[in-house]
Order: structure tokens, then C-alpha cells, then sequence
């Protein structure tokens, strides 16, 4: 298909466009309608067109910028579709959630639309003061939709937090960048890259990556700055957790994939920069953010808060990628995020659906759910086993892809043992296995212990449908993984080595 | 027809979608569908290893596979390898299977709406199992070692709805379930991390690559022995050997039948199964074969000391598997000692003696299987009859239950080893392959003589538990039993029985006809290693176990073992009471507390796991999150709150930030000067 004839020079950032657009109107719609369900309509709308135009688009393999400031490549095309299919199911069940009818809709689906925009523009940035201004759109929307559920204390408090820590990790970014361009007189991340391949690495770069790895460490939850996650998850509606657990985390994975990957890994720059020692740092940071994550996990009794510690081992899964910088391991990371993406989110779904019912956060309250809600009790506990990485479902192939790139798979030298990292996979393996003692110990609540009430709950058919679109994704990912895998393979390539 | 190998799981799998879809509409709630889908698959597997025993291809192996996927130079495939050891195991799985479910009908007749979810995770569970044995590389036979894994974790807490035995006997089950689950995936970790470390060593996890001692030869040996052990740890954690087996006799929580479908023709076998299907890997080093070896003979006599005091019907059969387990395991071990010995001496006589323990091995762990689904379901039957499983409460059961009692009588003297009963020969194989490993290494002496004591408790507890369930006094449920009415069971319980008593006494016969040929482990000329094509030599077997005098021994021991437990319970004439102070011996409650594993278990990973977690999860909400806590709670306080956001609070927690950075920065340059970088 031609895109250019249709979208002209703003091709590269049409499915942002869109979105935004829906962002910019959706008040209005909802001014002039004032009814919840026409708003909710017209957002889903958006974000489908948004959607079909991008997936036509990634099939296509069409690539463009537009101004030399945004690109539309397989990796970013690839990115923006995660990013939308996370807003769709936030999108999908909001309408439905009971704990969004008191917002001013117009307002929401505007705040979460424009938070999805900021996220695309990261994905197609090339350039560090675009990323900045990409994540600062995603932030900010963010904190907002946070603390939209007004009159709920913890609600507050979670977002109060949240803005504090945002602040002090935009602070720390910026601080970074500035040093970095103070170095290189630029912010394109391969121009800097090729200029450090010259001149060497200096202090004042370490102290720049170590800044910016703290700051965008924030948003993806990396030990030791995750401390906010688990009481945002907690205080924020249900939905807005689930866009954060499962999107505004990838979207600073993504952040440290565009930065650190390109200027280390790419073919501008060259083995003169230490590329070993921030694979260090960061097998360490993924090692210990996984591990607190999985064993803090345990000791929670609020599911949303037990979720958010599994978000935070996971996103210590992915920081493999970073240790072993290979094309391969970008390739399962992305894939990885995909798939939880659908069995995260599936879960904080189904918590969801139970909190429209009636049924409470803590893991107490889903006593007996195995008779209670039948669907929804297998539904949570197919998401858990593929969290913990049992096969056949989509958590244990995108693990095995995951954890077997420490061993070289794909690289130069091939599948071996004598790579460095084989230990990360050690202790990612060892993680897997505390993180089902947390996740089976829910199951055992819902199918084993007797609840208080054996009444059927009935829940929203919106909750339901989206539920099961996880549910199918998980076990199809599982059993075919080829099916995104390729999509992932092309994606890592071109942003490593177009 | 081989190349429908892979129907064999595939069926039972549809017949758990089936189950799932129309079960509550079918007769029996999908009963007649789980059973049709294992009889087809026992159907298919007779005709295949027909075919392929028959066929031009034997002894080679056959394999195909499609690409699963491929990522990088890597690709996973799906596919089927069939030899002699898939063609027996498929074919008792298959055929055990298929009994128990029958029998499901009738001892689960009772349980109503909930049978469909029996059904349909038994049908999961043995499309588990028969997929594991015909997978054709490592990977696939992980994910079928994890959904049967995840069946069992559903089947042993089935009843944890609603037991018969009321709400104690519920919890127990749930706990029982999630202890199997937990402790078995301890195993699954090392049997994964050891999949991590065969591929980082071949590139491959393919069978035939694998097998191949070219590739064999091009590994570190030091690598092949890391990944083999941890392949091992797998092992110990499916089959349940020391020191993680504690979670199989808790398993008993289940119905009887999903206990004999565990113990029998899934589950435990995996186990065995792996080092079988590894034993290529496994030869290259004879330590590694030792420490199989020690862990089973150990295991085999540890866990026959439980069974010799215990009161539960059920609990008595569990030990008795995992010392069985410990037989094959060690038998094994001791065969894969001396092929490794031979391999590296060259010594082709050696090679045969390894070639003998591992078909002692497989040819115990068929013979087993029969045994102990027979005398699972027997006391199934018998539990039906009275409703309790402990035996105190039973006795005299024989003349109101005569079938259940004459085949249990059959299975037990086939498990005592009692002359030409299955037991007998195999266990006998076993013995003498510890016995010849004995030559070589004197732990192997030890494990002998472990072995051959071993043989006298087991023929001791097993006719322990026979005589004070059947003969005696009757017991109060027993009498009560018998004022209901309530006497022999079903025809659709007591016919599997006798099907499988008749196994249980001939199944020894088998190697007369060619099984252990099929069952030889055997390097081809070209280098591969293969199981099957050997020389049968059945008879040479028969002749040279009544030439030997050990032979005698074990069968004397046997014998005075079954007398012992006569006088004891049967005749009253000795007090079993003298021996253990009336129960207030030590060693009698150590038994009872069965060695103080649960503890233990318990001690380490719930107490300390959770206390560990407890910790890091105070220091992470008090310490870190404490500082931020009181600042968000003082801004929501009010206006008077959020001045002090500008005085101290946030000081506190930027503090605690810059630490981290500082850490991160610290570390950067510990790690860069280590490395000799900036």
C-alpha cells in the first residue's frame, strides 16, 4: 500500500497522529455527548484505527522519517504495536471498571491516549532530547490518570509518590544528557556513539550512563529504584495499573534498548568503549532486581502489590538483554515483553473484573473463586503458571528464548558455554522457580480454600472478552511462538544494524 | 504406521479437550472417552512397536521431527524417536493406563459432577506421559515432564473439595499437592539448568545429535558431568530418590487411582525414564553413574525402613515404590559404572555387564509398573470396602473381598520377590548388577548388601500389610463393612485386577521372548548409541541366576521375611510390640516421623524461605519505602504537611536515591577497573 500518497510527509508518525488527535477531541466528545459509553466508543475507535493503520504499516515494511526527527522502522513499528495493544485492553475494560465512573472519561481516555503517543514517539526516536521529550509526555499523562481516583486516600498517595520519583528521575536524565552533550556536542545517540568510538570513555561518560541508567531505571522498576511501583499498582484503578505495569515499563526498556544497545552494540561504534563494563553493571542490576522482585513477592498479601513485585523480577528477566547485548537476546527480549504484555496484563485484568464484582485486592478475598467464577479462576491461573514459565504457555518459550541467549545463541561464536553470562541464566532459572511458590500459592487459594460465599459473580462482558484475548494470545505464543518471534528477529536487526 | 507416532499422545490430549467441552453431557462425565482415548493409544503403540520391531529398520532408531522454531542457528523441533525402550514403555503406559481408567468407573462411580475434572486431567496427565516418551530431544520431553507435573498438582489435590475423610484429610490434600508440585520443581530447576548446559555444550538438544559420539567426543567432559548431574537433580526431584522424597508418600492424599497412575505408569517412571533415555551422556563418566548409583541403593534402603512400621494401607505402598524406584535407579547406575568402566578400557565383557544392569533396570521398572498398579488398586478396593486406609481397622477382609484379596496376594509375592513371580526375576537382575559393579568399587559391595536387606524388609512389609488386611481378627471397619453389606467391588473394579495379576505373575517370562534384546543398550558400530537389537539371551539369564549362590540367599531372605510377618500378624504368635517397646522405641518413632524429612522441609523452605522473604520485604516497605511513605502521607495530610516536603522529607528520600546512584557509580568503577577499562 502507499502510504505517502495517503499521510504525505507525516507517514512516519501517523499512528501517533491519530491517537493524538483522539487525544485532543475525546473532551470534547465527551462535553458535547456526556455519556460515558459514546466517549468510550469513540476512544476504542481511535485506538483500532491507530492500530490497523500501524499493522499495515509493520507488514508492509514501510520505513520513513519524517523531519529527521521520528522514524518508522520494523523495530519501532514493532514497539507501537505493543504499546497499542496494551492501550486497547486498558481501553477495552475501562468503560465497564467500576472504579473509573467517577472520572471525568473525556479527560481519562485523552491522558492515556496521550501517554500511548508519548511511548510510540520514544520507540521512533533516534535521539536523545526526542526520547526525553517522549517518556516526559508518557510521565506526565501519566501521574495524572494516576490520580484521577480522587477520592481514594491511597489513590493520593500513590500519585504523590509517583510525581516525587518522576521528578527525580526526569531530573537525573536530563542531568545525564547534559553531560553526554557536553562531551560529544551532540544528542543523536549514534553520532555520540561514534564520537566516544574516537575519543575513548572518560569518568564524566560513566557518571552520564550511570545518571541516565538511574533515571530511566525508574521507569522500568530496576532495583534499587522501584520502591514506587508496588504502591502506584496498588493505588492507581485497575485499568491505569495495567497500562503501567505492562506499558510504561517496556517503554523505558525500550529507552535503554535505543541508548545502550545502539551505542554499544551497533555498528557505529567500535570495542574502543568499554561495552564490558555496562554489561556488568547491568547483569548485576538484572540479577539483583530480579531476585528482590521474586522474594518480596512472596510476602505480599494484596494481589496488586504481589503483581507488582512479579513486574518488577520480570523486568529483571529482560535486563538480560542488556548483559548480553546480542541481536539474539534483543530479539527474546522483545519477545518476551510481548508476551508479558498478555499474561501480566491478563492477570491484572482478571483482578479487575473481580474488583467490579465485589471481590477485594487481597488474596484472602479469592477464596473459593474456583466455584465462584470458573472462567476467570482458570483464566488467573493459566496467567500465573505462564508468569512462573510453565510450558506450554507463552511465559516458559519467551524465558527459554530469554534465558538461552546468555549461551551465545546466534552470535559470531556461537551456542557455547564459555560465555560470561551463563550464571545470569542460572539465576534467572532459580528465580523462576522461588516466583512459583507466590503464583501457586494464589491458585491454591482459589481451587483448594472454601470462601465465605459460593454465590456465582457475574462479571462485565467487556472484562470477559478481554480476558480471554490474553488467554488466547498466551497459549498460541506458547505452542507458536514463530508467529511474533520473526516480527521480534526483524525488529532487534533493524534497530541494531540498519 | 510409525509415522503416526505422534498420535499416541495426541489422542488422549483430544480427549481432554473433549472431556472439557462435553464431558458433563456423556455417560460417566467423560469416563468412556478417557477410556477410549488410552485404549486407542494403546492400540496405536501396539502396532507401531509391532512394526517397528518387525521392520527393516530395527534396531536403528527411527526419528523425524518437524521445526518447532528456530531462533538464530538454533532450531527446536517436535518430533517422535522410537526404539526399544519407547516401545516398551509406551506399551505398559498405555495398557496400565487404560486399566486404571477403567477401574476409575467404578471406584470414583460416586463422586459425581466433579469426575469430569478427573477424567479430564487424567486424560492431560497420560498424553504427558506417553509424549515424553516418544519425544525426540530434550526440550519437548521438559514440557511434557511440566504438564505432567501440573496434572499431578490438580489430580493429588482433587478431593481437596470434598474428602470423604472430612476437612483434615481436604487440607491435607491441597497442602499435599502443592508440596509435590513445589519439590519436583526443585528438580525441574536443575533438570532445566542442565538443558541449558547440553545445549550450550552440542548446540542442539536433539536426540541424534546428542547421542552421537562424534559430538560426544567434541564436549569438555567437565561440562557433560555439570549438565548430567543437574539432568540427575531433575530426577531425583520426578522420582522422588533422596533426599527429595518426601513429597510421594503425602502424595497419597489423592484417590487411589491417580496414586496408581503416579506410581505405576506415569510420574515416578519420567524419572527413571530420563536416566534411561540419557544414558549415552550419562556412561561418559563412571562418578556420575556412581553417584546414580549410591543415591538409588540409598534410596532404596532408606525408604523401605518407613514402610516397616507404617499403619496406612497406602502410605505402606509409597514407601514400597520408592524403594522399588531406588532399585532401578541403582540398577542403573551400577550397569551405566561398569559400560563407562568398559568404554574407557575398551573392555567389551564390561560393556555387556553395563549393557545387563540397564536392561535390569527398564526390565524392573515394566515388571514394577504391573505390581503396583495391581496393588494400588487393590487396596483402592480394599478402601472402597471399608472406608478407612488404615489397617488397624481393617483384618479378616478375605473371605468378604476374595478377588481383592488373591490378586493382592499375587502382587505382593510378585513385589517380595518371591521364585518365578515378576518381582522375582528382575529384582534378582538388579541385585547382580550391583553385584558386579561390586567388583570394580566397594560402595557398589555396600549398596549390595543394602539391596539384599532391602529384599527382607520389602518381602516383610508387604506381607505385613497383606496378613493384617486380610487375615486376623476382624477389624471394627470390617465388621461394620460387612453389616452394610459392603463386599467385593464392581465387576468394572475387579476385572482390571485380575488382568493385571496375571501380568504381575508372567510379566517375568517376558524376557524369555526377546525382551531384553530389545531392551539392550548397545553401541552401533557407526558410533551411535542405541537401546535395542541386542542378543536375547533370556535363558543364559534363567540359568545363571539358579547357578549363583546369592540367588539362594535373596530367595531365603525373602521367604523368612514373609514367615516373620506371618508369625507376627497372621498367627499372633510374636509380638510385634516386643521389638519396638510397644511403639515407644526410638528408632520406632524416628520411623514414624519418617526420619524427620517433613520437618525438615519444612524448617528450610517455608519457615526460612518466608522468613528470608519476610525480611527483605520489611527492610524494603520500613527502611526505604518508610521514608517515602511519611512524605506522601504528610502531603496528603494537608497544607501544613506539604511545607514539610520543602524542609526535610524530601531530603530523606532524595538521600536514599543518591545512595543508589552512588552504589551504581561505585560499582561502575570497581567493575571498570577490574576490567582494566576508562
Amino acid at each position: 500500500m502507499d502510504f505517502t500518497s495517503i499521510f504525505g510527509d507525516y507517514t512516519a508518525i501517523a499512528p501517533m497522529i491519530i491517537l493524538l488527535i483522539g487525544a485532543l477531541v475525546a473532551p470534547g466528545v465527551h462535553l458535547l455527548g456526556k455519556k460515558r459509553t459514546a466517549t468510550w466508543g469513540f476512544a476504542l475507535a481511535v485506538v483500532i484505527v491507530s492500530m490497523v493503520i500501524n499493522v499495515l504499516m509493520l507488514v508492509d515494511g514501510w520505513t520513513g522519517s519524517t523531519l529527521g526527527m521520528v522514524y518508522y522502522t520494523d523495530y519501532s513499528g514493532l514497539m507501537m504495536l505493543l504499546f497499542q495493544i496494551v492501550l486497547f485492553l486498558a481501553v477495552v475494560v475501562s468503560n465497564a471498571s467500576v472504579e473509573t465512573t467517577r472520572f471525568n472519561v473525556g479527560a481519562y481516555y485523552a491522558l492515556l491516549m496521550a501517554a500511548s503517543t508519548g511511548m510510540m514517539f520514544v520507540a521512533g526516536s533516534q535521539d536523545l532530547m526526542m526520547i526525553f521529550v517522549g517518556v516526559e509526555l508518557t510521565s506526565i499523562s501519566s501521574y495524572a490518570a494516576v490520580s484521577m481516583k480522587r477520592n481514594d486516600a491511597r489513590a493520593a498517595e500513590a500519585a504523590v509518590k509517583y510525581v516525587i520519583i518522576g521528578g527525580m528521575s526526569t531530573a537525573l536524565t536530563l542531568y545525564g544528557i547534559s553531560m553526554l552533550y557536553g562531551l560529544t556536542g551532540t544528542t543523536n545517540i549514534a553520532a555520540i556513539a561514534a564520537t566516544t568510538s574516537i575519543t575513548g570513555i572518560s569518568f564524566v561518560f560513566g557518571i552520564a550512563l550511570v545518571a541516565m541508567i538511574a533515571g530511566y531505571g525508574f521507569k522500568i522498576a530496576a532495583v534499587p529504584f522501584h520502591m514506587w511501583a508496588p504502591d502506584v499498582y496498588e493505588g492507581a484503578a485497575t485499568p491505569v495499573s495495567l497500562f503501567l505495569a505492562t506499558g510504561s515499563k517496556k517503554m523505558g526498556l525500550s529507552v535503554f534498548f535505543q541508548i545502550f544497545l545502539i551505542m554499544f552494540v551497533s555498528g557505529t561504534a567500535c570495542a574502543k568503549i568499554a561495552g564490558p563494563e555496562v554489561q556488568y553493571l547491568f547483569a548485576i542490576i538484572a540479577a539483583v532486581t530480579m531476585t528482590v522482585g521474586n522474594i518480596v513477592a512472596i510476602a505480599q498479601n494484596n494481589i496488586k502489590r504481589m503483581l507488582a513485585y512479579s513486574s518488577i523480577a520480570q523486568a529483571g528477566y529482560i535486563l538480560i538483554v542488556m548483559a548480553v547485548m546480542s541481536e539474539y537476546a534483543l530479539s527474546a527480549g522483545l519477545f518476551h515483553m510481548f508476551t508479558h504484555v498478555f499474561m501480566k496484563g491478563g492477570a491484572f485484568l482478571v483482578v479487575g473484573a473481580l474488583i467490579c464484582a465485589g471481590i477485594g485486592e487481597k488474596i484472602s478475598d479469592y477464596r473459593g473463586l474456583a466455584k465462584r467464577a470458573p472462567f476467570m479462576a482458570a483464566a488467573m491461573m493459566l496467567f500465573l503458571f505462564s508468569l512462573a514459565g510453565i510450558p506450554p504457555l507463552a511465559g516458559f518459550t519467551s524465558k527459554f528464548f530469554l534465558f538461552s541467549s546468555t549461551m551465545g545463541v546466534g552470535t559470531a561464536a556461537g551456542i557455547s558455554l564459555e560465555s560470561q553470562w551463563i550464571w545470569l541464566a542460572f539465576v534467572a532459572i532459580l528465580n523462576s522457580a522461588i516466583s512459583l511458590y507466590y503464583y501457586a500459592r494464589v491458585v491454591k487459594t482459589m481451587y483448594v480454600d472454601t470462601g465465605e460465599s459460593a454465590e456465582r459473580i457475574k462479571v462485565p462482558a467487556a472484562f470477559t472478552v478481554a480476558i480471554a484475548i490474553c488467554l488466547v494470545a498466551v497459549v498460541v505464543l506458547g505452542v507458536y511462538p514463530q508467529l511474533i518471534f520473526d516480527l521480534c528477529e526483524t525488529a532487534s536487526h533493524a534497530l541494531l544494524f540498519a | 504406521m510409525i509415522e503416526y507416532t505422534w498420535l499416541i499422545p495426541f489422542v488422549p490430549m483430544l480427549c481432554f479437550v473433549l472431556i472439557g467441552i462435553f464431558g458433563q453431557k456423556t455417560p460417566e462425565k467423560g469416563g468412556y472417552i478417557a477410556i477410549a482415548g488410552a485404549a486407542i493409544s494403546f492400540a496405536l503403540s501396539g502396532i507401531i512397536a509391532l512394526e517397528y520391531l518387525t521392520g527393516p529398520d530395527y534396531p536403528n532408531v527411527v526419528v523425524d521431527s518437524i521445526c518447532w522454531f528456530h531462533i538464530g542457528d538454533l532450531q527446536l523441533n517436535l518430533g517422535y524417536y522410537v526404539d526399544g525402550l519407547t516401545c516398551m514403555m509406551m506399551l505398559f503406559s498405555s495398557f496400565i493406563s487404560t486399566l486404571i481408567f477403567v477401574y476409575s468407573v467404578g471406584y470414583m462411580g460416586d463422586q459425581g459432577g466433579r469426575k469430569k475434572r478427573y477424567y479430564a486431567e487424567v486424560s492431560m496427565f497420560l498424553s504427558g506421559m506417553l509424549g515424553l516418551i516418544v519425544s525426540s530431544n530434550f526440550l519437548e520431553m521438559f514440557i511434557f515432564w511440566e504438564v505432567m507435573g501440573l496434572c499431578s498438582y490438580l489430580l493429588i489435590g482433587f478431593w481437596s473439595f470434598r474428602h470423604p475423610e472430612g476437612d483434615a484429610a481436604s487440607s491435607n490434600a491441597a497442602s499435599a499437592a502443592k508440596k509435590a508440585f513445589l519439590v519436583t520443581r526443585f528438580g525441574d530447576v536443575c533438570l532445566m539448568g542442565g538443558l541449558f548446559v547440553l545445549l550450550g555444550a552440542f548446540g542442539s538438544l536433539d536426540f541424534v545429535d546428542l547421542f552421537n559420539p562424534v559430538n560426544i567426543q567434541n564436549v569438555n567432559p567437565d561440562t557433560l558431568t555439570l549438565g548430567m548431574l543437574l539432568c540427575f537433580g531433575g530426577v531425583i526431584g520426578k522420582s522422588a530418590q533422596f533426599p527429595l522424597h518426601d513429597w510421594l508418600p503425602d502424595a497419597m492424599a489423592g484417590p487411589t487411582t491417580v496414586s496408581s497412575l503416579i506410581h505405576a505408569a506415569t510420574m515416578v517412571k519420567a524419572g527413571v525414564y530420563l536416566v534411561a533415555r540419557g544414558f549415552p551422556l550419562f556412561v561418559q563418566n563412571p562418578d556420575v553413574m556412581l553417584f546414580v548409583g549410591l543415591i538409588g541403593g540409598f534410596t532404596a534402603f532408606f525408604t523401605a525402613t518407613m514402610a516397616l512400621n507404617n499403619m496406612n494401607i497406602k502410605r505402606v505402598l509409597a514407601y514400597s515404590t520408592l524403594s522399588q524406584l531406588g532399585y532401578m535407579i541403582l540398577s542403573l547406575g551400577a550397569g551405566g559404572y561398569l559400560f563407562a568402566l568398559g568404554m574407557d578400557s575398551g573392555n567389551a565383557a564390561l560393556m555387556a555387564a553395563g549393557t545387563a544392569g540397564f536392561v535390569a533396570g527398564c526390565f524392573h521398572m515394566m515388571n514394577h509398573a504391573f505390581f503396583k498398579a495391581l496393588l494400588f488398586m487393590c487396596s483402592g478396593s480394599v478402601i472402597h470396602a471399608v472406608g478407612t486406609e488404615d489397617m488397624r481397622l481393617m483384618g479378616g477382609l478375605r473371605k468378604q473381598m476374595p478377588i481383592t484379596s488373591i490378586t493382592m496376594l499375587l502382587g505382593s509375592l510378585s513385589i517380595a520377590g518371591f521364585p518365578f513371580f515378576s518381582g522375582f526375576w528382575s529384582k534378582d537382575l538388579v541385585i547382580e548388577a550391583a553385584f558386579e559393579a561390586g567388583d570394580h568399587n566397594v560402595l557398589f559391595m555396600v549398596l549390595w548388601v543394602l539391596a539384599i536387606v532391602t529384599a527382607f524388609m520389602t518381602a516383610f512389609y508387604m506381607f505385613r500389610m497383606w496378613f493384617m488386611t486380610f487375615m486376623g481378627e476382624k477389624g471394627k471397619n470390617t465388621l461394620h463393612a460387612a453389616e452394610h453389606g459392603h463386599g467385593e467391588s464392581p465387576k468394572s473394579m475387579t476385572a482390571p485386577l485380575c488382568i493385571l495379576a496375571v501380568f504381575a505373575v508372567v510379566s517375568g517370562f517376558f524376557i524369555m521372548f526377546g525382551l531384553d534384546g530389545m531392551l539392550s543398550f548397545t553401541e552401533l558400530p557407526g558410533g551411535f548409541f542405541q537401546v535395542g537389537g541386542g542378543h536375547s539371551e533370556g535363558f543364559e539369564y534363567f540359568s545363571e541366576l539358579f547357578t549363583n549362590p546369592y540367588t539362594y540367599l535373596t530367595i531365603v531372605l525373602a521367604l523368612v521375611g514373609i514367615y516373620i510377618a506371618y508369625l507376627m500378624y497372621a498367627k499372633k504368635k510374636i509380638n510385634p510390640g516386643r521389638f519396638n517397646r510397644e511403639g515407644e522405641s526410638v528408632l520406632y518413632k524416628v520411623l514414624t516421623k519418617r526420619w524427620g524429612f517433613p520437618d525438615l522441609y519444612n524448617q528450610l523452605s517455608w519457615k526460612l524461605g518466608y522468613g528470608i522473604a519476610r525480611g527483605v520485604d520489611y527492610v524494603d516497605r520500613q527502611v526505604v519505602d518508610g521514608t517515602v511513605n511519611g512524605l506522601s502521607g504528610a502531603v496528603v495530610g494537608g497544607g501544613e504537611a506539604v511545607s514539610r516536603v520543602q524542609t526535610g522529607d524530601v531530603h530523606d528520600y532524595s538521600s536514599v536515591v543518591l545512595l543508589g546512584i552512588a552504589v551504581l557509580a561505585v560499582l561502575f568503577i570497581v567493575i571498570a577497573k577490574i576490567m582494566g577499562g576508562i
